[in-house]
């Protein structure tokens, strides 16, 4: 059980997908600017990552090896189109302010990098598991990028004012930079930085 | 018999019949939600027109109950400024029998760009404008679809003794590109509707 749970919880700490495994930068900056489509982002990710893992898995003892790629392609496509359909039918709103990225997700390296590296050689549940957990991880990282960057960029948070209106009249300004795309890997740098601070373990040995 | 999963055959066959299935489960999809998403579609732009026209808390809930009381007319421009019968031309949406709604459509960084521009009956005055994209930078060009970057524009005058004004506005900081997109697609519409907007002015004076 409790191999389990740490299929789910792992990939929040210490092999975050993000972080650790520096994959799915470029959505990173992307939709980070404000917290409301970073939380979708992240939702969608998770679900994508959760059933192209489950269902890989399942297909995983018939699958040609030598046409994995594609059908695992084939796999992720389907998932992202229906969701982007789904989107665009019940969540309206949302779907307008995600616009290009939610059919982007197609080339998160995090889902092909868990299909490669876990669902194929894994059971059903655990790929499950798996999916879920790196998607959580992917989805952190982003809230917290997308939180400190609308809250310094834009003084908001989900689209509410936070920072009061006296903090301006005495001077206190928006930092234009935090709403460009590099504070987004600067913001994922000092995170990399603390997390690595804190797990010495996680420290490469440059000795040579 | 133990299948080879690696023959030539066999992966033949295991693409199409998997092409197949997706294939028939995205038409499925999309044939289902087709009306969920069109309805969707004809709701925003409802909700935009009126906006642009003032037309307070307009939601997607009352959107077409609202679009039917306040829209009293919608026609078609020829060439000249004339109302025309024809199906093709210039559109516009008259809302409380006042104020003339335009649609606009341009381009912005990374694809369309498009809006609705409300003109006071006097021809010259905007009374609002709303603006909408497909693929701008959340955070960045998106911000054009903004309260803040669409309040702006009320009041602003597009005549001046007669002849159009080039509009000005403050641009989105980082989305220069979206902001001149802008800029350039309400010219370019209040040129193309520039007869029908003088025959208001003529008349006010």
């Amino acid at each position: 059980m409790s191999n389990l749970k740490k299929l789910v919880i792992e990939p929040l700490r210490k092999t975050n997908p993000v972080t650790v495994l520096v994959l799915g930068i470029c959505s990173c900056l992307a939709v980070t600017a404000q917290l409301k489509p970073a939380l979708v982002m992240g939702a969608s990710v998770t679900i994508v990552t959760a059933l192209s893992n489950l269902i890989i898995s399942l297909l995983r003892k018939g699958i040609p090896s030598r046409i994995r790629i594609i059908v695992q392609l084939v796999v992720v496509a389907t998932l992202v189109i229906m969701i982007d359909q789904f989107l665009k039918a019940f969540a309206y709103e949302v779907s307008k302010q995600l616009s290009v990225y939610v059919g982007l997700i197609i080339t998160n390296c995090i889902i092909m990098g868990r299909l490669e590296a876990f669902a194929l050689s894994h059971g059903p549940g655990e790929s499950f598991l798996d999916g879920l957990g790196n998607g959580l991880g992917y989805s952190l990282i982003l809230i917290i990028v997308a939180f400190f960057r609308e809250l310094f960029g834009s003084g908001t948070l989900l689209g509410y004012q936070v920072i009061p209106q006296s903090f301006y009249e005495a001077g206190y300004m928006n930092n234009g930079l935090m709403i460009l795309p590099p504070m987004a890997l600067i913001v994922v740098g000092i995170i990399i930085w603390i997390q690595r601070t804190r797990n010495p373990e996680m420290q490469e040995n440059n000795q040579n | 018999m133990k299948k080879d999963i690696n023959s030539n055959r066999y992966i033949f066959l295991y693409a199409t019949i998997l092409i197949v299935i997706v294939a028939v489960l995205l038409a499925v999809t999309a044939l289902w939600l087709q009306p969920f998403q069109n309805r969707n579609e004809k709701n925003e732009k409802r909700i935009n027109i009126l906006t642009a026209a003032g037309i307070p808390d307009v939601s997607t809930k009352n959107a077409a109950l609202l679009f039917e009381k306040h829209c009293t007319s919608e026609f078609m421009l020829d060439e000249n400024g004339n109302p025309t019968e024809n199906d093709e031309g210039l559109p516009v949406f008259v809302i409380d029998r006042k104020t003339s709604v335009i649609p606009m459509q341009g381009n912005g960084l990374w694809g369309p760009i498009w809006g609705y521009l409300a003109i006071a009956s006097d021809g010259k005055t905007v009374v609002g404008a709303t603006f909408s994209h497909k693929s701008e930078t959340p955070g960045l060009g998106g911000e054009i679809t903004s309260e803040k970057f669409q309040g702006q524009f009320a009041r602003k005058q597009i005549m001046d003794n007669g002849n159009l004004v080039p509009i000005e506005f403050d641009a989105i900081t980082g989305a220069t590109k979206t902001s001149n997109g802008v800029k350039e697609m309400i010219d370019r519409t209040l040129g193309n509707y520039s007869a029908y907007l003088k025959k208001f002015a003529a008349r006010g004076e």
